[in-house]
């Protein structure tokens, strides 16, 4: 039946998602009550177009800026770098961090003809110096959030690309008279922050190294 | 550390079945093509996740099946015998895309967790290109040595290889900015790689001629080589400094042209490079000593420089693949004279085919198979 190959097939497209799974979801929903079959359609349908990427960090949000680059609790003397969206949802869940965050959209790695102009990294540079010169007041960001950036911590994944990317990063902001330091102490080498748990992700932030 | 059993299903020409291994020799004696090598092949699965033939997994299972299944026990101390204790027990499932490999029930995540619970080595045929002088092959030996003597080897190895590859895109792409940081990068792992292939090279050269030699009977010394392509002694900063005085150059070329990646090991008598001049019969031989070597090394752990010494030794599984073959009768019975003696704990397989004097290789503890279409016929249990 059409329907029903089609549906499998795109299933069959989400990570992690084989054949089988996806035949078992189809049919599952063919049983399901209608209510949650039309709330998840439209839901599917809606996600693009409700989350966007804050104009500022480069993380997930409904409205732009995110609730983290405009909250008043936020400690904006730091910024944390991290490679994707995701990351800084598991970060947020250890509840050690308090400062903002910078999404690069991914590593450095010439094989996959990536450079640091397809990263979000001259927008990092940019944060930095707006928030360490004085003169600068016409911002749309209140005055009270107004702080000189301090310290900048890369939370790169520790494999070869996060390493290069957080050695770059650290000498495009030499210049830049601002702490640089490493998140890697305790997440396992080669390992991915989404996998490291709460209490080792807290324990790294704690003990994070000058690079 | 010794096999109790060995099981398989759809493994190559193998007939579906469970083989008693629990002695310290096992013989398998048949012609070729019935299935002595790939008994070992399967029991050098069992050990690392992969095979020693380089071979694809989807060229392993029985034809007409998809994949293939393996399991084994071993005694985790080391010891022989019923009441020896505590056994590991491994399983292998390949489904034609997935490989599980199960360690005492719990799935592992990387094949390189298998390395150092129950290693292997292999003598085989292919052995003898270490010896002929494709530096390539030579480096893949010596690293697989280091890999297994020094836990950090292999993280090393694969960052170094990474880094590699993205150094030379970056080459072709004149990335000045990205070869700033992946050159102190390439050094850093470089240095570590060639650090511990030093200790290495003293460690192999510290047995080599010697034991060469007592096989031999040459009469003139073969000393093994080291020469690293980054020179001996020079720091991370000189090399830093090093590859960014070559960059010009090596744009021009688009790809790495020093570092570890172009190490070169060899074999030198008084006349240089001894592998140029020696014979086939004397280069087989080299590669059976390396082997020896690359055993006693692991047998006596990463701090231990000499085999014997006092700590207990925990032998590597030996896997023999007809290599007796090619000795004159005296060279190959000083070569078995370097095998682990009976009692030790050591466990040792070997191919012959029918009309080789097998019997007088036979060591009080052995188990003597024949095989034939895939099936393993016990003869005699000794
Ligand atoms: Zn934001």
């Amino acid at each position: 039946m059409k329907a029903i190959e089609d549906l499998v097939s795109l299933l069959t497209r989400l990570p992690g998602i084989g054949r089988k799974s996806a035949l078992r979801m189809t049919y599952y929903l063919l049983k399901a009550d209608q209510g949650y079959t039309q709330a998840l359609a439209e839901r599917i349908g809606s996600l693009q177009g409700e989350i966007h990427f804050c104009s500022i960090c480069g993380s997930y949000t409904e409205v732009d800026p995110c609730a983290v680059c405009t909250g008043l609790d936020r400690d904006r003397r730091i910024i944390c770098v991290v490679e994707q969206p995701q990351d800084v949802l598991t970060i947020e869940a250890s509840k050690e961090y308090k400062g903002l965050y910078h999404v690069l959209g991914g590593l450095l790695s010439p094989l996959d003809g990536i450079g640091p102009d397809k990263l979000r990294i001259a927008s990092l540079v940019h944060r930095v110096r707006e928030g360490r010169s004085k003169e600068n007041s016409h911002d749309s960001v209140s005055e009270n959030h107004k702080a000189m950036v301090e310290e900048v911590v890369l939370a790169t994944n520790p494999t070869v690309e996060g390493d290069t990317t957080a050695l770059y990063i650290r000498k495009v902001l030499e210049r830049e008279g601002v702490r640089v330091t490493r998140l890697a102490t305790g997440i396992p080498v080669g390992g991915d922050l989404e996998y490291a748990d709460r209490l080792t992700l807290a324990r790294s932030f704690r003990g994070r190294m000058p690079l | 550390m010794p096999f109790s059993y060995a099981r398989f299903v759809s493994f190559r020409n193998l007939v579906d079945s469970e083989v008693d291994t629990k002695a310290e020799r096992i013989f398998l004696i048949g012609e070729n093509g019935q299935g002595k090598t790939n008994l070992l092949e399967a029991l050098y699965y069992l050990c690392y996740g992969s095979s020693f033939r380089g071979s694809v997994d989807q060229q392993i299972p029985t034809a007409g099946n998809q994949g293939f299944g393996l399991a084994a026990a071993w005694n985790s101390l080391g010891e022989l015998g019923e009441d020896a204790g505590l056994e590991d027990s491994i399983s292998i499932r390949f489904d034609g895309q997935i490989k599980d490999i199960r360690l005492n029930g719990k799935a592992l995540k990387d094949r390189k967790e298998l390395v150092f619970h129950n290693p292997a080595v292999v003598f085989c045929h292919e052995d003898f290109s270490f010896a002929s002088g494709d530096p390539e092959r030579r480096r893949f030996f010596f690293d697989q040595c280091a890999g297994m003597l020094y836990p950090s080897y292999i993280d090393s190895l694969r960052s170094y290889k990474r880094i590699l590859k993205q150094r030379n895109a970056a080459l072709k792409e004149s990335a000045h900015d990205l070869l700033d940081v992946l050159d102190p990068q390439l050094v850093r792992f470089g240095l570590a790689l060639m650090e511990e292939r030093q200790k290495l090279h003293r460690r192999f050269q510290a047995e080599f001629p010697r034991l060469y030699e007592y096989v031999s009977r040459l009469g003139r010394p073969v000393e093994l080589a080291y020469f690293p392509s980054w020179q001996k002694g020079m720091e991370f900063d000189d090399l830093v400094t090093l590859l960014g005085s070559r960059r010009e150059s090596e744009i021009f070329y688009g790809t790495t042209r020093s570092g570890p990646h172009r190490d070169r090991w060899d074999f030198t008598s008084q006349e240089g490079s001894f592998t140029d001049r020696a014979s086939t019969g004397q280069l087989r031989l080299l590669s059976l000593i390396l082997r020896i070597i690359q055993a006693s090394a692991v047998a006596s752990g990463e701090d231990h420089d000499d085999y014997g010494g006092e700590r207990k030794s925990r032998w590597p599984i030996l896997l023999l693949d007809d290599v007796l073959l090619e000795l004159d009768v005296g060279k190959r019975r000083r070569f078995l004279e370097l095998l682990p003696p009976p009692g030790q704990g050591a466990q040792a397989f070997f191919t012959f085919l029918p009309e080789e004097p097998w019997t007088e290789y036979e060591n009080g503890d052995t188990i003597v198979y024949r095989v034939h279409n895939g099936r393993f016929e016990n003869q005699k249990r000794l």
